[in-house]
């Protein structure tokens, strides 16, 4: 593991993500749960998943799925290091006929497994991926990343039981638990509690660590597990990365001014 | 049973078995091709082979070869 | 397999068991198949499916949401898959579902709604179905099918299976359904048959209901009413010429079907009829947008004018 390469490539991330929130303008985005998400995307886009840049259509590439679809800018960011999507075309997002927009929309050429954005749906997708690979008999991994708020839906835990009913030891879920969901904290919308011992207890192989923890996330990652879903709950800062934006809700979706960028853009 | 051969052999058809699988003991769910669908096969069979419409009770008491032959007197089939 | 034979028996067995078989014969013939069910197995006639090819049968309990994310998955790569279980459970539990992965994301999904329409009645109404057309319909991306009879069933899943796009195929009636096709004919998804040609007033129906539209055609045709019948297997799309040539020679449609007049067959006629010129007058049979008491399935189709005699009563008075 190169800690070194991997801390530059999530820094990239954070830098493209305020790219194109700023770029987007008065359209706004979804930037504080783009930030917590950024460390965990840097390690798998880094290092973990085999996806290369002119093989977005191998049969034999890792699946990536961001369940929680509104931290696309994220994936957009990963993407664009990758060299998979161009910096030209974060310039698009949010705008009129683009392809990259306020959530993902698939295309596989561009590395966009999924469309997803409604929330809890897209565990299912991961599921079905995963059976696919047991039943063609192929090595690919399956990555999925949930939100803590999604982990409301009850759609989220059908597919859990099913992962878990299924062996499926292909296939590891990853939240990003950053404590907050769109009207505010977790615990006082709708109290997750324990999510790591939910997910033991739905047959799971659940472990807790730091999101932001590079070293921990890239050897999470690479843990060996056997006949159960891996899960591993990341306990991340809603903004991370920017100091006035980390654990300020009113950053779940907003506007980055061009002096609210000259400002941040010191801090990257 | 003057038409016992022919009711064999409406058993054998409809349930596709090998004359060595079938026996004069042979009951519903006895085997794995006298299962419900099997069974439905074997109604259309007998109503075909025979010219007869069976009806709905009885469908539900055929539940073995023997008891079979009790309900298709029931239709003059002896 | 001789298909006369075939008729009468799957008649016999009704849709459900029927699908059963058929699905035996496609997963010979289609080697990249896998039927993904919530908990229906003997419902659907699974049953021996599920034992020949058990690993083409995935069933994921009670979780439809659940069921057709896992199926857009597995359609995503490269795999053929059909859905089941119950018709309310299969459109209006993962409606959401369906909306994004086979119409937003047009992943290839074949969904059979189980004992849809009315036949569940002594259910009550949580087990019967006379929304799913009309919700279905506008969800871009996806067809919709209403077979006749277990024989267009056969016809209609061979089609479907390698259709263009995502594909719900709603069966109706139960054991003992009625024949409406008794002889092989050809079928083509989007295109309506005209199982009786008449001049006077024309019956468009979907689904085994069919069966008391020609029972009352032929009553009317001895009271010297001519009814021609037409089955409108593909709610969507809907066969624009067929309705053309109808109101090219008719006064009087009347649409038949076991759903709500909102949204289903009838609605999807009237959107036709409203898009040109003509003398026809439209009258929609069907669940007239609301819930009875439950009972059984001759009951209901009584209470929503579905019957033989309801049906004839209807024409007489339109004319």
């Amino acid at each position: 593991m190169n800690l070194k390469k991997i801390k530059l490539f999530a820094k990239n991330i954070r830098k493209n993500i305020i790219f194109a929130a700023f770029k987007a303008g008065s359209k706004s985005a979804h930037i504080g749960g783009a930030l917590s998400s950024a460390d965990i995307v840097a390690v798998l886009y880094s290092d973990i998943l085999k996806i290369k840049k002119k093989k977005t259509l191998d049969d034999n590439r890792d699946r990536f799925i961001l369940s929680k679809g509104h931290a696309c800018l994220a994936l957009y960011s990963a993407l664009v290091e990758k060299k998979i999507l161009k910096k030209k075309e974060l310039e698009t997002f949010e705008s009129d006929g683009s392809n990259l927009l306020g959530h993902p929309i698939i295309n596989k050429l561009s590395g966009i497994e999924f469309s997803t954005g409604s929330l809890g749906m897209g565990l299912a997708l991961g599921v079905g991926v995963a059976l696919a690979a047991k039943k063609k008999q192929k090595k690919y991994k399956t990555y999925v990343i949930l939100g803590d708020g999604e982990c409301n839906e009850g759609s989220i835990w059908e597919s859990v039981l099913c992962a878990s009913h299924f062996k499926l030891d292909n296939m590891t879920i990853i939240v990003d638990k950053n404590n907050f969901q769109q009207t505010g904290k977790n615990s006082s919308i709708m109290d997750l509690k324990n999510l790591t011992n939910k997910f033991k207890s739905f047959g799971c192989e659940a472990i807790e660590i730091d999101g932001h923890d590079i070293k921990k996330i890239y050897k999470s990652l690479n843990k060996k597990n056997s006949k159960k879903p891996k899960v591993i709950v990341a306990n991340t800062t809603k903004g991370k990365g920017i100091q006035m934006f980390e654990n300020d809700n009113n950053w779940h979706h907003s506007v980055i001014t061009k002096s609210i960028y000259k400002n941040i853009i010191k801090e990257l | 049973m003057k038409n016992k051969s022919k009711y064999i052999e409406v058993f054998i058809k409809s349930l596709s078995i090998d004359k060595k699988k079938f026996s004069e003991k042979l009951k519903y769910n006895d085997i794995p091709e006298w299962d419900s669908i099997g069974h439905m096969t074997l109604m259309s069979g007998l109503e075909d082979a025979f010219k007869i419409s069976i009806d709905t009770d009885d469908i539900i008491d055929f539940s073995s070869f023997k008891k079979g032959i009790q309900i298709l007197k029931k239709y003059k089939i002896n | 397999m001789k298909i006369e034979n075939n008729i009468k028996l799957w008649s016999s067995l009704g849709m459900r068991a029927t699908f059963g078989l058929i699905a035996m014969e496609l997963a010979k013939k289609h080697p990249e198949l896998i039927i993904t069910t919530s908990d229906v197995s003997t419902s659907a006639g699974l049953d021996r499916y599920k034992n020949k090819y058990p690993d083409k049968y995935i069933d994921v309990g009670i979780a439809e949401q659940n069921l057709i994310g896992v199926s857009a998955g597995l359609s995503s790569e490269g795999f053929k898959v059909i859905s089941t279980t119950f018709a309310p459970f299969q459109t209006l539990r993962c409606c959401e579902q369906i909306k994004v992965n086979l119409g937003y994301m047009k992943h290839k999904i074949c969904m059979v709604g189980l004992a849809s329409g009315l036949v569940l009645g002594n259910l009550g109404f949580t087990h019967c179905s006379i929304e799913d057309i009309g919700t279905l319909r506008s969800i871009p991306n996806i067809s919709i099918v209403v077979p006749s009879d277990p024989f267009e069933l056969f016809k209609v899943l061979n089609e479907a299976i390698d259709y263009k796009n995502s594909v719900y195929i709603r069966l109706t009636a139960g054991a003992n359904s009625k024949i409406i096709n008794s002889k092989d004919y050809e079928f083509k998804i989007g295109k309506a048959v005209e199982i009786l040609p008449g001049n006077d007033v024309t019956i468009i129906g979907c689904g085994n209901i069919l069966g008391n539209c020609l029972e009352a055609a032929s009553i009317l045709k001895k009271k010297n009413v001519q009814c021609s019948v037409v089955n409108m297997h593909t709610i969507k799309p809907i066969d624009h010429e067929i309705i053309r040539n109808i109101t090219s020679k008719n006064k009087l449609i009347l649409t038949v079907e076991e759903h709500n007049i909102i949204g289903g067959l009838g609605s999807s006629v009237a959107e036709v009829l409203s898009s040109y010129n003509h003398n026809c007058k439209l009258v929609r049979l069907g669940i007239n947008d609301f819930y009875s008491s439950g009972g059984s399935y001759e009951y209901l189709k009584n209470i929503y004018g579905l019957s033989v005699e309801k049906i004839i009563e209807t024409v007489l008075s339109n004319l």
